[in-house]
């Protein structure tokens, strides 16, 4: 599942977005596995009709 | 017999008879833990005095219930007052809770007897890590193997009979792997049916409690003390208990199984890749278990769902933002507490947009709906497990729990009860199928594995090291 890789100046705005403060390890470990995020967030989109809604379901308490 | 080798079905009935006291059991574990453990690594805080006290108690006393006399274990993220629980982090390397987990609570007015804490994986996800002040524990039926997460210490520890029965928790299938890499059953119950509270949760909405167990009636005597609503768990569901053990048969005539084999026949590598292909050892091991169903007089037909990924990475996806959120603040002042692998893992969570978790969690919504239909025309569903042996421990990467196909994930997604049963072995290794059901079915789901179970024998081996162990009398 090979897949591009982000840039370096790419990723060094999403990481300072999440505020996060990396070492230059963690910084490109990160960068190498945002991949699997982005086919994460791929999956997910899809056409759907807007009331296709999540369920927000609560059992009200008794007591 | 050793006492320690007994089920819990059995120790109980051997309690209750007068030929067994909870102090000689809690002593004979204790015993094995001190053989043992050194090199298993499954217990993080082992409470010797205090279990041989409360077994004291529990021998002067009359029965408690249906784990009167038990000894068992608790994964090291379930609050116990007065002892430590580290959730496998630094960060609380010394926290000393004020409250009991409600579930431990349940468990221990049933007369259950704690042994222990247990290794976890660090916040029940970043493992294994040798970075962390404690050792990952070690797969019984070979050290150098990994014995999956983030459960481990239960798992390994009922395994190699190190205590009777354990708790895990489950968000993408942290009971149900640590049961098929063990050759143990492992509960993940329905989203709602046992209390998550004073558990540290790791996923709001994905995360689950239950059992590890040597058989699935532990396993449902385990679940008959765990189960209840809670008022006080936000997501616990007021939905009536039923016998757990009365619902166990040993035929399955005219039971109505699916059978979702797409997942690792098809999607597994189409998705994920030549590394996720299931060995040919576990192919025929998983028709050999649909060919037991069928001669128990079960009526098997195949169950097409949507591709596995779209599962999986809706479960994975959920789990990042919500894990993230949850320890954002540490990310950011305190990352250096973190052990690398839950670093690695969980900073990926910082990435995602909030349009990515609705679409996600609309995603859930989409795919609870078609496994619902799904099973309005069969009682049961079946579908594999991991799809081998376990590897060795130093070769998981800190990215395989993300790469690599899930068959546990699913079942958090949908928050439908899922049981993982041992079905075989390779190369010395357990290999394991999972049972799952509709919502608050658990008794279906222990039906089914108790019918396998008790068809053949494999729940009966047990792992290499139980011939060393001390024969405590």
């Amino acid at each position: 599942m090979t897949e591009e890789v982000i840039s370096p100046e790419r990723f060094a705005i999403l990481v300072e977005q999440a505020g996060l403060r990396l070492t230059p390890e963690q910084f490109e470990e990160l960068r190498q596995a945002y991949p699997l995020v982005e086919r994460m967030a791929r999956t997910v989109r899809r056409p759907r009709d807007r009331a296709a809604e999540p369920a927000h379901i609560f059992v009200q308490p008794k007591e | 017999m050793a006492p320690t080798l007994l089920t819990v079905a059995e120790a109980s009935r051997e309690i209750a008879e007068g030929r067994l006291s909870p102090v000689a059991l809690t002593e004979a574990y204790l015993e094995r833990i001190d053989a043992l453990d050194g090199e298993l690594h499954s217990y993080v805080t082992v409470l010797r005095d205090e279990a041989v006290m409360a077994a004291r108690e529990l021998a002067a006393g009359r029965s408690r219930g249906v784990l009167h006399g038990i000894p068992i274990g608790l994964k090291d993220i379930y609050k116990t007052r007065g002892v430590r629980t580290t959730a496998g982090s630094r960060r609380y390397l010394d926290h000393i809770p004020e409250e009991d987990a409600e579930s431990w609570v349940k468990l221990r007015d049933a007369g259950a007897v704690l042994l222990g804490k247990q290794e976890t994986h660090e916040y029940a996800i970043g493992g294994p890590d040798f970075t962390l002040p404690f050792p990952p524990a070690r797969n019984p039926w070979n050290t150098a193997h990994y014995p999956a997460g983030s459960s481990s210490g239960s798992a390994v520890a009922v395994a190699a009979g190190l205590c009777a029965a354990a708790m895990g928790s489950d968000t993408g299938g942290s009971i149900r792997g640590p049961a098929a890499y063990n050759g143990i059953v492992g509960l993940k119950p329905t989203y709602g049916r046992v209390s998550r509270r004073g558990v540290f949760p790791l996923s709001y909405t994905l995360d689950h409690c239950g059992p590890l167990t040597r058989t699935v009636e532990d396993c449902a005597i385990m679940m008959q003390a765990l189960a209840a609503y809670d008022p006080h768990d936000p997501a616990s569901a007021d939905v009536p208990v039923p016998d757990y053990r009365a619902a166990l048969t040993k035929r399955l005539d005219r039971l109505r199984i699916g059978v979702i084999r797409h997942f690792h026949e098809r999607d597994a590598v189409a998705h994920f890749g030549a590394d996720s292909a299931p060995s040919a050892a576990y192919i025929a091991a998983f028709d050999d278990a649909c060919r037991v169903l069928e001669s128990l007089g079960a009526r098997l037909v195949d169950l097409q769902l949507s591709p596995l990924i779209d599962y999986v990475d809706a479960n994975r996806l959920i789990m990042l933002a919500e894990a993230y959120a949850l320890h954002e603040t540490d990310f950011r002042e305190r990352p250096h507490l973190f052990g690398h692998h839950m670093f690695a893992r969980i900073a990926l969570g910082a990435f995602l947009s909030a349009a990515d978790y609705v679409e996600a969690v609309r995603q859930r919504r989409e795919l609870c709906l078609e496994f619902a239909r799904a099973l309005a025309d069969v009682d049961i569903a079946i579908s594999a497990n991991s799809t081998g042996p376990a590897p060795r421990i130093d070769a998981i990467s800190t990215y395989s729990t993300f790469e690599r196909a899930s068959y546990t994930g699913p079942y958090n997604l949908t928050g439908s009860p899922a049981l993982s049963v041992p079905i075989g072995f390779e190369n010395g290794l357990p290999l394991a199928f999972q049972i799952a059901g509709k919502p608050f079915d658990e008794a279906g789901v222990m039906r089914v594995g108790y019918a396998f179970e008790q068809a053949t024998e494999f729940h009966r081996r047990r792992p290499p090291l139980a011939a060393s162990l001390p024969q405590h009398q």
